[in-house]
C-alpha cells in the first residue's frame, strides 16, 4: 500500500522530448488510468515509474521514497505487460514464483502466496501447464497472478487487455477492476481505450504530446473536459466542435468572452425541442446508422457545412437529406477558445 | 488451406532441372561414399594390381591398432574442446554486441570476417603466429617463461589446433547467437528485472534456457566442424604431430589413406568416423532436443 508522487518529469530521446514535465499525486489504493493516443508519452511515463526507462529530469516518489536512481527490483513494484511476457519456458507455478524466489521468500509462504494467487484468479488447474498451452485470456491471468503474489507497493499495468478479442476484454476489465478493489492497491493503468479508461478508473490523466490535459474523475472529466483535445478524445462517438460562426447570431449569444469554439455532445443534441431555453440550428441529414438501441445521425449544419453527430434515442424514421432543425440546451454548450485550446467558462475544474 | 498450385505439363523438366544438382550429389558424394564401403571391405596389394574382398578384417585391425584407439581419444578431445571453446567466447561476445546492437554494426561485420578464411589459411596464420623459430606468440611466451614448441609438446599442439579451430568457428556461432539473442523479447528481461532478478541471473535463467534451440542447434554444426573440416588446418600446422598428438581420425583418414596408401583402412576409418557423426547427431535430436523444447 503506497502512494505514488511524480514531481515535474521529464523524458528526451536525444533532442525528443516524451514526456514534457508531468505532476501526478496518486492516492493510496487508487486506480489511476494514463491514456491518450499513441505517442502521447503515456508508456513512456509508465516505464519511468517502473525503472524501465532512466528520468532525464524530475523526481518519482513510491511510499515516499524517491526511487529515480533506484533498480526496477528495488521499486517495490509489479508489471503487467501488453504482451504479458510470461517467462516460455517456465510452467505457470514457475511464472508465479520467480519473482519471490529471487527474493528469497521461505518456500512454505511462496506456496501459500501462489495458491492464493491462483484461487483468486481461478487458475489453479493451469499451474502445471506451460504459457503456449493457454489461451490469451489465460495468459492474461497469469501476467496479472505473477503481479499479485509479490504483493508489491504498486501495480502498473501496460495497455494489459489490448491484445485480447472484444468480448474478453470487457470480461478482464471488470475483473481488473474488481481485484484492484479487493486488493487496494495504488495502481497505474495505461490504455489508449478511453472506453477502458473510463469504466476503470478512479481518477483519469489525459494525455498529449507529452503533457498532462486534464487530470480528473470520469466524469468530471466527461463533463467537463478543460481542454479542447479532451473534448474530442473522451466520448464515443466524439463531441462535436463546432465554430462559433456556424451557430448564427442567436447560438453565439450569451458564451463567455473569447470563445470561438462550442462543444456539445451527441447526445445533447436533440431532434425535438425540448422545455426552456434553447438554440437551434437548421440542418440537413446526411446518414442514419442505426446501432440496436439508439442511432448516430449524421447531419451538415446549413450555412457553414458544418458535420455534426447526434446520438438520438431508438431509431428515427428520417430520410436521406431531409431538412431538420436539431436544439441543444445553453448548459450543455462547451465554451473553448481555439487560441488556448481551454474552456473559457470559470467551471473546468482539474 | 488452400494453396496455389501450378501444374507443368512436360513430365520431363522436372527431372531435367533436378538433374545438374543429382549429378553433383551422385558424383562428388553417393559415389565415392560407395567406394568407401566397398573399398573398406577390401585389401589392395601394394601395387594396386589385385584386390581381394576381406569382409571386417580392415576393421577389426583397427580397433586392435593402439594408433587408431589413441586418434579417437585425441578427436576427443578435440571436439570437446572447440566445440566449448568457439560456442562459449561466441555467446560471450554475441552478448556484448546485443547490448549495444545499434551502434555496432561494424564490429559485428569484423567479428564475421575469419568465417570467410579457409581452413588451410586459417592454419598457416596460426602456424605463423606460433611458429617457435619466428613466431610472435612463443616470443611473447617466453617472456611469461613459458617455453612453446608445438613440434615436440604433444599438449602445446593440441592447444594450438583447438585455438586455430575455435578461432575460425566463433564467427559463425556469433553470428547465430546475436539472431538468437534478438529474438529473444525485451518485455521478458524487463519484467525480470522487476522480479528481482539481476543481469547475471537474468541471463542464465531467462535468455540463456530460451537460447537453447540456437545451442543446440550449433552444438552439432560445432562438432560435426571439428570432426570434418578441420582438415586442412591440421593439415597445414601440424601434420597430425608430433608424436601423434593431434593426429585427429579426419587427419588418420588421410594420411593413411594417401600418405600410407593403405587404402582398405583408411575407407574403413572414415566409414567409422561418418557412423560416428551419425550416431552423434542422431543422439543429439532425440535425447537433447527434446529438452530444449518450451
Amino acid at each position: 500500500m503506497a502512494t505514488i508522487n511524480l514531481v515535474d518529469l521529464k523524458k528526451s530521446y536525444g533532442n525528443v522530448p516524451a514526456v514534457k514535465g508531468v505532476n501526478l499525486s496518486v492516492a493510496d489504493g487508487e486506480l489511476i488510468v494514463l491514456v491518450g493516443p499513441s505517442g502521447c508519452g503515456k508508456s513512456t511515463l509508465l516505464r519511468m515509474v517502473a525503472g524501465l526507462e532512466s528520468v532525464t529530469s524530475g523526481h518519482i516518489e513510491i511510499a515516499g521514497r524517491d526511487v529515480v536512481k533506484a533498480e526496477p527490483a528495488e521499486r517495490d513494484i509489479a508489471m503487467v505487460f501488453q504482451n504479458y511476457a510470461l517467462y516460455p519456458h517456465m510452467t505457470v507455478r514457475g511464472n508465479l514464483e520467480y519473482g519471490l524466489k529471487n527474493r528469497g521468500t521461505p518456500r512454505t509462504e511462496i506456496d501459500r502466496r501462489v495458491n492464493e494467487a491462483a484461487d483468486i484468479l481461478e487458475i489453479g488447474q493451469l499451474l502445471d501447464r506451460k504459457p503456449r498451452q493457454l489461451s490469451g485470456g489465460q495468459r492474461q491471468r497469469v501476467a496479472m497472478g505473477r503481479a499479485i503474489v509479490r504483493e508489491p507497493a504498486a501495480f502498473l499495468f501496460d495497455e494489459p487487455l489490448s491484445n485480447l478479442d472484444a468480448k474478453l476484454r470487457v470480461q478482464m476489465r471488470v475483473e481488473i477492476r474488481k481485484l484492484q478493489r479487493r486488493l487496494k492497491t495504488t495502481s497505474l493503468y495505461v490504455t489508449h481505450d478511453q472506453l477502458e479508461a473510463m469504466t476503470l478508473a478512479d481518477r483519469l490523466v489525459v494525455m498529449n504530446g507529452g503533457l498532462v490535459e486534464q487530470i480528473g474523475t470520469p466524469t468530471e472529466v466527461y463533463d467537463h473536459p478543460a481542454t479542447l483535445f479532451v473534448a474530442g478524445f473522451i466520448g464515443s462517438p466524439p463531441m462535436n466542435l463546432i465554430p462559433t460562426s456556424a451557430l448564427g447570431t442567436d447560438g453565439a449569444n450569451g458564451l463567455p468572452a473569447g470563445t470561438d469554439i462550442v462543444g456539445v455532445r451527441p447526445d445533447a443534441l436533440l431532434i425535438q425541442r425540448p422545455e426552456g431555453p434553447c438554440i437551434a440550428l437548421e440542418a440537413t441529414a446526411d446518414l442514419l446508422e442505426p446501432i440496436g438501441g439508439e442511432s448516430h445521425l449524421h447531419v451538415k449544419l446549413e450555412g457553414s457545412g458544418q458535420a455534426i453527430i447526434l446520438s438520438v434515442p431508438g431509431r428515427p424514421d428520417i430520410a436521406e437529406s431531409a431538412h431538420l432543425t436539431i436544439y441543444a440546451r445553453p448548459s450543455e454548450l462547451h465554451p473553448f477558445s481555439s487560441q488556448t485550446g481551454r474552456r473559457t467558462d470559470t467551471v473546468a475544474k482539474s | 488451406m488452400q494453396t496455389k498450385r501450378t501444374i507443368f505439363p512436360n513430365k520431363l523438366l522436372p527431372y531435367v532441372l533436378l538433374a545438374p544438382q543429382l549429378a553433383v550429389t551422385l558424383i562428388f558424394f553417393i559415389w565415392p561414399a560407395a567406394q568407401a564401403v566397398k573399398s573398406s571391405f577390401e585389401r589392395e596389394d601394394p601395387f594396386g594390381f589385385r584386390t581381394t574382398f576381406i569382409w571386417f578384417e580392415n576393421y577389426t585391425r583397427l580397433f586392435s591398432e593402439p594408433g587408431y584407439v589413441n586418434s579417437l581419444g585425441k578427436t576427443a578431445i578435440f571436439a570437446v574442446s572447440v566445440t566449448l571453446l568457439s560456442m562459449s567466447l561466441s555467446l560471450l561476445l554475441a552478448v556484448a554486441v546485443n547490448r549495444v546492437l545499434k551502434t555496432n554494426r561494424v564490429y559485428t561485420t569484423l567479428l564475421v570476417w575469419p568465417y570467410a578464411v579457409a581452413p588451410v589459411v586459417v592454419g598457416i596464420l596460426w602456424w605463423f603466429m606460433f611458429n617457435p623459430t619466428i613466431g610472435i606468440g612463443p616470443y611473447m611466451l617466453r617472456g611469461l617463461g613459458i617455453d612453446w614448441n608445438h613440434r615436440i609438446d604433444g599438449t602445446q599442439a593440441m592447444i594450438l589446433v583447438v585455438m586455430a579451430a575455435s578461432w575460425k568457428q566463433i564467427s559463425y556461432n556469433f553470428l547465430f547467437f546475436v539472431a538468437g539473442l534478438q529474438s529473444v523479447p525485451q518485455s521478458l528481461t524487463e519484467a525480470a528485472a522487476i522480479d528481482g532478478a539481476g543481469p547475471f541471473k537474468r541471463f542464465w535463467t531467462i535468455v540463456f534456457p530460451l537460447l537453447s534451440p540456437t545451442t543446440f542447434f550449433l552444438l552439432i554444426v560445432n562438432i560435426n566442424y571439428a570432426m570434418f573440416d578441420t582438415f586442412g588446418l591440421i593439415d597445414a600446422t601440424t601434420n597430425g604431430g608430433p608424436n601423434q598428438a593431434t593426429n585427429i581420425l579426419v587427419y588418420k583418414v588421410y594420411a593413411d589413406g594417401f600418405l600410407g596408401l593403405n587404402i582398405g583402412s583408411s575407407a574403413a576409418q572414415s566409414v567409422v568416423l561418418m557412423l560416428i557423426v551419425i550416431v552423434l547427431t542422431a543422439i543429439q535430436f532425440r535425447y537433447v532436443e527434446r529438452r530444449v523444447q518450451y
